[in-house]
């Protein structure tokens, strides 16, 4: 599970191979293209006749680049599946045709997962490869939650340009376990007090336990076998792993108390386990089965207090869930309930000796940065996930049991294993983006690094004040 | 497309036709907007009343909001808090547009008619034609646009007299030739549309002519590297800056730098290395390829820099004597005066020159041949929609808008020149988050 070296010690750079993967399942096209068939045939006659029957390629010269028009029968019959939205079309010939943002398009995701995220995932997990695009940005000015925070860069520091190129190397590996704050040794210079116990991922990305409405087999294995290509983690339930027989050292099982004696079926030893809610009996029992294993808990975001006496308990790893639109119980967005999380543990003394996941409302590249500037160690990955695989939504999707999603019929486990590849290598790209931009070399520097992130509230208020009408805040 | 120069002719002839009738049919609205035109920054009103503008040289009349964008925050939830129509000035009243862009006490003095200079677009990333409209507009208005980092082709030479030498860390086209050249030197270390991230130019876009240019290889993805490997440090930066002055002791000196949060120490900083201008490149304008990750989350708005820096730069006793210019992002001119009381002595230029060209802000840029309208490719027949004399009379129409737009400004606020508005966030008003700055002042007088 180390970045950088393999079975023979010898150092490997992490590479995530992607391939292209197109869409299994026809969603509506981003664009509709209505050409009047009269007014293109008016044309077509009119040029016809100016041309005196001559100059044929100039008569066919069509507006569109793309190949929308470039059917047997050209404008008469469209093919929007090709269409960028250029406009070039309807600005030449505004008479007759008409582009339009597909409303059934706007109607994939939800209100929280909206049809633009979808559009970028799209993009990122069919390619593997960032978006780039010109013409600046096009979206609000900022908002709540992540659109009201931006992070920083630096003018003239390294690793930069050169990192995100691979000739400088910018590590995104992370450390999810236990690290005491202090090593102690006897004079022989052995440890005497408590040692360190990680698992190292490559990135800060796992994969969350689907929910209910889509698990299965397939996708218990799309999972599991996509965390073992990228060397992360996926997080499954117990039962589906011994059922489906997908122990490995990339999956973490979830067990709920219920499931106790479960454990004892597993046949090796886990890397780590996720107990579903605290339970003293249960967390026993994992400990005394398996010393070795790291235990996580998995609860909502939660008071200070609460964190802190499980932390006490011997919880080092937190899994702590938002809803799948990053509300906490308290209507609290992620962003604050991770600075919160992060904080208590900072103040309490500490912090580097636990490990911060969390799941709900992060759902795009540049929200992860965002997190671990926060404080976050890793994300585990939710909808995304699911939206990668092509999941429809059913209505609102925010509660993490009762949401429901619809998954292609013609699901396939290379498909869904290449998708979610590509996903990371996406994402991962576009964090060394962010890193490189603020010229960090290591994304575990990142975490909590506040001074690098900003936040509209406070810049507007600097920036606006005085201003008649402006309020801080 | 395997036909012959005629026919090519024919073809670009029809289409030329084609898209101009179509700007000036949506630019009266005589055909409704596309749906699919506009986004939040720059709406289908800001997109089409920029072609009115490009048409006619004045604002339109016909209901189209042309000062404002529906982003909800910046420039779009601010407003110009107008004098009672009985204080305006007379509209016959000499108000001064000017802006000097040396105020150090030595060195060439140069100042431009309007407060406003085209910044920087790179031959490659957008086609001689398009080069050469900018600089024949910005020589009718006694003001420069930036060649970008992307050489100098031969045709611009005329014009040097109008055109800023952009120094990048790729030093495409950077010679001492190309530094005798220029007026004005700008250093550029970062910019707002990728900030930290350095230049890129996809492939596809790199030409023979291009690569030519560039003494690079065609065909192959240019990276400009991320900062310049000689500078980590002011110092280094000033080592630069006295580079630059051994080659042309007058070119003033330029440093484009994006917004950090540290941004008014980077201002100071290239104050006391030499920078004649400070040029602010926020986060939400460009106009080459950048990764969309980049455009929204790294770096601040220009609206929340500026005032940071003006501020900064207030309080060190210095703001007399540099010239902060800022850019990313300013669509429209009444950005333009509202960046400038928010402290910048003015504003540059570059999506609002595209669209004047027709573009539709579809960020295809990057696609195969590059920009269906002609503008940012160097695709031999699409570089052919825009004429340089089509394309110079376009901007420059839409600079008279502007320079009207400001008078109209300042006369209303009972302002003389448009020194007087630096830093005035006094006469700024504050919509609220949901509102968009385009209230209507004027007829309210
Ligand atoms: S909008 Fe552009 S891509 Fe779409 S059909 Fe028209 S010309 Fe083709
Ligand atoms: S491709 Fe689209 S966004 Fe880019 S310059 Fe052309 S019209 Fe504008």
């Amino acid at each position: 599970m180390e970045s950088g070296s393999n079975g023979n010690n010898r150092y490997d750079r992490y590479h995530i191979e992607t391939k292209p993967a197109p869409d299994i399942s026809e969603w509506p096209t981003r664009f509709t293209v209505e050409v009047g068939k009269i007014g293109l045939a008016k044309e077509l006659l009119t040029e016809i006749w100016h041309h005196k029957f001559q100059n044929w390629d100039v008569i066919t010269s069509r507006p569109c680049m793309y190949g929308v028009f470039s059917g047997p029968v050209g404008g008469f019959s469209p093919q929007p599946e090709h269409c960028v939205g250029c406009l070039r079309c309807t600005t030449e010939y505004p008479d007759f045709v008409k582009v339009s943002h597909n409303p059934e398009r706007k109607k994939l995701g939800d209100s929280y997962f909206t049809s633009n995220f979808i559009d970028a995932i799209s993009y990122e997990v069919e390619q593997g490869m960032i978006p780039v695009k010109g013409a600046g940005y096009r979206g609000k000015f900022g908002g709540d939650g992540w659109d009201g925070m931006w992070t920083d860069m630096s003018e003239i520091v390294r690793p930069t340009r050169d990192g995100i190129h691979g000739r400088e190397f910018i590590s995104t590996v992370v450390d999810i376990g236990y690290r005491p704050n202090m090593l102690t040794f006897d004079s022989q210079g052995r440890p005497t007090g408590p040692t360190p116990r990680v698992i190292s991922i490559p990135i800060p990305l796992i994969f969350d336990n689907p929910p209910p409405s889509v698990s299965g087999e397939l996708i218990w294995k799309i999972y599991s076998q996509a965390a073992n290509s990228i060397g992360s983690l996926a997080v499954l339930p117990l039962g589906a792993i011994l059922e489906h027989n997908l122990e490995s050292d990339h999956v973490i099982p979830l067990v709920a108390p219920e499931e106790q004696e479960n454990i004892d079926l597993l046949s090796g030893t886990p890397l780590m386990i996720e107990m579903d809610g605290w339970d003293e009996q249960l967390h026993r029992h994992i400990h005394d089965l398996f010393p070795e294993t790291l235990i996580c808990l998995r609860m909502p975001f939660s008071s200070s207090e609460e964190l802190l006496a499980y932390n006490k308990k011997g919880i080092h790893v937190f899994h702590l869930l938002a809803d799948f639109h990053g509300q906490g119980e308290d209507g609290e967005f992620v962003l604050d309930l991770i600075r919160q999380a992060h904080t208590a543990f900072v103040e309490a003394g500490v912090r580097q000796e636990v490990t911060l996941l969390s799941s709900g409302g992060i759902i795009a590249a540049e929200h992860i940065p965002k997190a671990i500037l926060c404080g976050l160690d890793a994300v585990a990955l939710d909808t995304p996930v699911l939206v990668s695989l092509q999941a429809e939504f059913s209505g609102e999707c925010a509660d993490r049991n009762e949401s429901e999603f619809n998954m292609p019929n013609n699901l396939d486990l290379d498909w869904g294993r290449q998708r979610l590849m590509n996903l990371t290598a996406s994402w991962r790209d576009q964090l060394l983006e962010i890193s490189g931009a603020m010229g960090l070399r290591e994304i575990r520097r990142m975490r909590g690094e506040m001074g690098r992130a900003m936040f509209m509230v406070d810049l507007e208020s600097e920036a606006f004040a005085g201003i008649e009408g402006y309020e801080y805040g | 497309m395997n036909t012959d120069k005629s026919t090519q002719v024919k073809i670009v002839e029809k289409h030329i036709a084609n898209l101009h009738a179509g700007y000036h049919g949506r630019a009266e609205g005589l055909f409704p907007a596309p749906d699919a035109l506009g986004d939040f920054r720059w709406t289908d009103d800001l997109i089409l009343s920029t072609y009115y503008q490009a048409e006619y040289g004045r604002p339109p009349e016909n209901g189209m909001e042309y000062r404002t964008g529906r982003s909800g925050g910046g420039f779009d939830v601010l407003d110009f808090k107008f004098l009672p129509k009985v204080d305006w000035l007379p509209t016959e009243a000499e108000i001064d547009i000017s802006l000097p862009l040396n105020k150090r006490g030595e060195g060439r003095k140069i100042t431009i008619d309007l407060p406003i200079y085209g910044g920087g677009m790179s031959y490659g990333s957008i086609s001689e034609q398009v080069m050469l409209s900018r600089v024949m507009a910005a020589k009718k208005w006694n003001t420069y646009i930036s060649t970008g980092e992307g050489g100098y082709p031969s045709g611009l030479v005329e014009y040097k007299d109008n055109i800023i030498t952009q120094v990048a860390t790729g030093m495409f086209g950077v010679n001492e030739q190309t530094i005798k050249y220029a007026p004005i030197v700008e250093f550029k270390y970062a910019q707002g549309a990728k900030p930290g991230l350095g230049g890129h130019l996809l492939g596809d876009k790199a030409t023979d002519t291009v690569a030519e240019l560039r003494e690079s290889v065609p065909w192959v993805s240019l990276f400009s590297p991320f900062p310049f490997h000689s500078v980590y440090s002011v110092e280094d930066h000033r080592k630069h800056v006295d580079w630059i002055k051994t080659t042309n002791p007058n070119a003033l000196v330029s440093v484009k730098v994006s917004t950090p949060t540290d941004v008014d120490m980077v201002a100071v900083g290239s104050y006391y290395a030499g920078a004649n201008i400070i040029h602010l490149d926020g986060s939400y304008g460009g106009t080459g390829a950048a990764p969309e990750i980049a455009k929204k989350n790294i770096a601040m708005p220009i609206e929340f820099a500026v005032p940071k820096v003006h501020n900064y730069l207030s309080n060190e006793n210095i703001r007399d004597e540099v010239v902060v210019m800022a850019s990313g992002g300013v669509r429209t001119a009444y950005d333009v005066a509202k960046i400038i009381a928010l402290g910048a002595d003015g504003a540059i230029l570059g999506t609002g020159e595209l669209v004047a060209l027709g573009c539709t802000r579809c960020s295809n840029c990057e696609r195969g041949r590059g920009c269906p309208f002609g503008l940012t490719t160097t695709d031999p027949l699409l570089s052919q929609f825009v004429t340089p004399d089509w394309g110079a009379q376009r901007i420059s129409n839409l600079y008279g808008s502007y320079a009207y737009q400001l008078r109209d400004i300042l006369r209303k606020l009972g302002l003389t020149s448009i020194g007087q508005l630096r830093g005035r966030k006094d006469l700024l008003r504050y919509l609220g988050s949901e509102g968009n700055g385009s209230s209507e002042q004027d007829e309210q007088g």
